[in-house]
């Protein structure tokens, strides 16, 4: 447990508030199905992960976000792979709500992550986010772990740190997280590297799947994928009429009054439009005004195929 | 004749960039002046022989209507430094079309970053610092240039003036609550750097937008930022849906509309804010900025 806040009970991320903090024990009900092949997908309802079955146990992608939902994906696990073990974590990007409580699901795994991504881990040093004990980097990596044959992929900046796919060929499933998710994005697309984001999701287009598990929500196409990215290409042009327009960023009303009389028309029905339309377009209309951020959000993206 | 486009591709943007707003202008002391166009605010100073201007604006018709403005305060002084607080277009984006002869001083990750844009019109800084402190000597004026860590931006540096006891640091503190989602700040020691700045002499604080404040308006203004921040943490350990704007606005607005609620825009601005708070603690900060001890993720892939 961390010592700098105290009575928190559990691992507690990088939170500082002193006391308890009910959410992160508290349970939450994983939902699980077979896939393909060995591949199981889970969620808890908003976040969504995929698990492997090996020969001797079973590789893990991620944690959830919490330590309590961490303790239910491994009960979730073990409740369809009794005598399986978790032997293996691997890490999808930095972020806490996705890989921070990895000793929860499973205390003596390996743990696997990228080297942009174990950078980040290492420097935050959370409270439960365990640094990885193998790490690789570049952009390609094939791993076969007890039986569980799968490439993991860093195709360039996207979402988060270090953030990777995993390419199961045999099955024709990619899965990848925070990047490509049903509907419009999410809020103000956090700790995204716009400049990037759609082409190199792109490259992912030369290889040959079908179907494409997102760390959110529901399983998708690869038609479903590749309208998705259509959205957020076209939200580079919204985002500067937006701008010539006049409309403030930071004027809410204003930007959803823009989005429902401009973008409603054309994506209205996609899921969380009424969320989250006017958070995109800010955040949109800031990579004009500020410039890409930092040096992720400004390096020329490879967009070469895979 | 086409503007310098920064970041757009739309021709359609030709209007908005040539676009020149009136200036108002405020003298702070004989030398020492600051400038808004109503939104973004910088400062100038009277050198010896020249000007040296902080930032450029944000498009190139800001740009030259901000030369025209210095000229009309220092009339017969050409503008030979530019000094960006930080990378980004809207403060830093139009030398090109502010004084493109001029010299250029920014921090050396700021040069990195605007080197990796290429926007169009951000001129590549032509003298790089480094470190957290600088102090420098410009046309007869004594500059002390603070770095304190990743705040806003990248290489976001601050100016104090110990003679007009004054601080300017661009898009940090406000003198209200009009940070909308907070673009590009890095949270994880925003507080304790802005707060380090209380060690130094002045009373005057020019922010990078809106208006000015004093020593008491800007310890306030860190004051409400570290309140957000345990806010939405509260909001976060109590089950609120934080990626909900309403819910969110009502647990943090709630909360802090007794002690904060009279800084102007708050009512509009706290809900943005705490949607971006939040994910600070939902993610656990974003890349290495965001670290106790912070650096930059993939620095040395940019050359200078």
């Amino acid at each position: 447990m961390t010592d700098n806040h105290d009575g928190c009970g559990e691992h507690c991320g990088i939170f500082t508030i002193p006391g308890e903090i009910p959410i992160l024990g508290a349970y939450r009900d994983i939902c699980y199905v077979p896939l393909r092949g060995n591949i199981w997908t889970a969620s808890e309802g908003i976040y969504r992960t995929c698990f492997v079955e090996g020969e001797k146990g079973v590789v893990a992608f991620d944690t959830f976000g919490t330590p309590g939902t961490a303790r239910a994906y491994g009960g979730a696990i073990q409740r369809v792979f009794p005598d399986k073990p978790v032997h293996t974590i691997v890490y999808s990007h930095d972020h806490l709500d996705h890989t921070g409580y990895p000793e929860e699901l499973s205390a003596d795994a390996d743990i696997i992550a990228h080297d942009l991504c174990q950078q980040v881990v290492v420097g935050r040093g959370s409270d439960g986010q365990k640094a990885a004990n193998e790490v690789w980097d570049g952009e390609r990596r094939d791993f076969n772990i007890d039986g569980c044959r799968f490439e993991l992929i860093y195709p360039g900046h996207t979402h988060g740190d270090g953030n990777v796919a995993a390419y199961f060929p045999e099955e024709k499933v990619l899965f990848m997280v925070d990047t490509v998710i049903p509907g419009v994005g999410y809020t103000t697309l956090m700790d995204w590297h716009l400049t990037h984001y759609v082409p190199v999701m792109k490259r992912f287009l030369s290889l040959d799947w079908d179907t494409f598990v997102p760390g959110h929500f529901w399983v998708m196409n690869r038609e479903q994928f590749i309208a998705c990215l259509d959205y957020f290409e076209r939200m580079f042009e919204f985002g500067q009429k937006a701008i010539i327009d006049g409309i403030d960023p930071h004027d809410w009303d204003g930007l959803n009054k823009y989005t429902n009389e401009k973008l409603g028309p054309l994506y209205g029905r996609e899921f969380r439009f009424g969320e989250y339309a006017a958070m995109n377009l800010s955040r949109y209309m800031q990579d004009f005004l500020s410039g890409g951020w930092g040096i992720e959000g400004n390096l020329l993206p490879d967009t070469s195929p895979l | 004749m086409s503007e310098n486009r920064g970041n757009f591709t739309l021709d359609a943007a030709q209007a908005y960039l040539a676009n020149e707003p009136e200036m108002q202008v405020e003298s702070l002391s004989e030398r020492l002046h600051t400038v808004t166009d109503g939104q973004c605010r910088t400062i100038f100073v009277a050198g010896d022989s020249g000007v040296i201007a902080f930032d450029t604006f944000g498009t190139p018709g800001r740009a030259r209507a901000y030369r025209r403005a210095i000229e009309a305060t220092l009339p017969g002084k050409a503008i030979t430094t530019i000094i960006y607080s930080h990378d980004h277009l809207d403060h830093a984006g139009f030398a090109a079309d502010l004084a493109p002869d001029a010299e250029i001083v920014a921090d050396e990750l700021c040069a990195k970053v605007i080197k990796a844009r290429g926007a169009e019109g951000q001129l590549q800084p032509t003298r790089v610092l480094t470190g957290e402190r600088n102090d420098i000597s410009i046309d007869g004026v004594d500059l002390v240039l603070l770095n304190p860590g990743p705040t806003h931006g990248s290489g976001n540096i601050a100016a104090h003036f110990a003679d007009e006891r004054a601080l300017f640091s661009s898009d940090t503190i406000l003198a209200n609550a009009k940070y909308g989602f907070m673009p590009d700040y890095h949270f994880a020691n925003f507080v304790p750097y802005m707060r380090g700045f209380l060690d130094l002499e002045w009373e005057r604080f020019v922010p990078g937008r809106y208006e000015l404040t004093d020593r008491a308006g800007f310890e306030r203004g860190c004051d409400f930022i570290e309140a957000v921040m345990t806010a939405c943490q509260q909001a976060f350990a109590n089950f609120v849906p934080i990626w909900m704007y309403e819910p969110m606005k009502g647990f943090v607005g709630g909360n802090l509309g007794e002690q904060f609620g009279d800084l102007e825009g708050f009512d509009g601005h706290i809900g943005q804010m705490s949607i971006r708070v939040v994910h600070h603690y939902l993610m656990g900060g974003w890349g290495l900025e965001d670290t106790p001890e912070p650096s930059v993720l993939l620095a040395d892939e940019v050359a200078l």
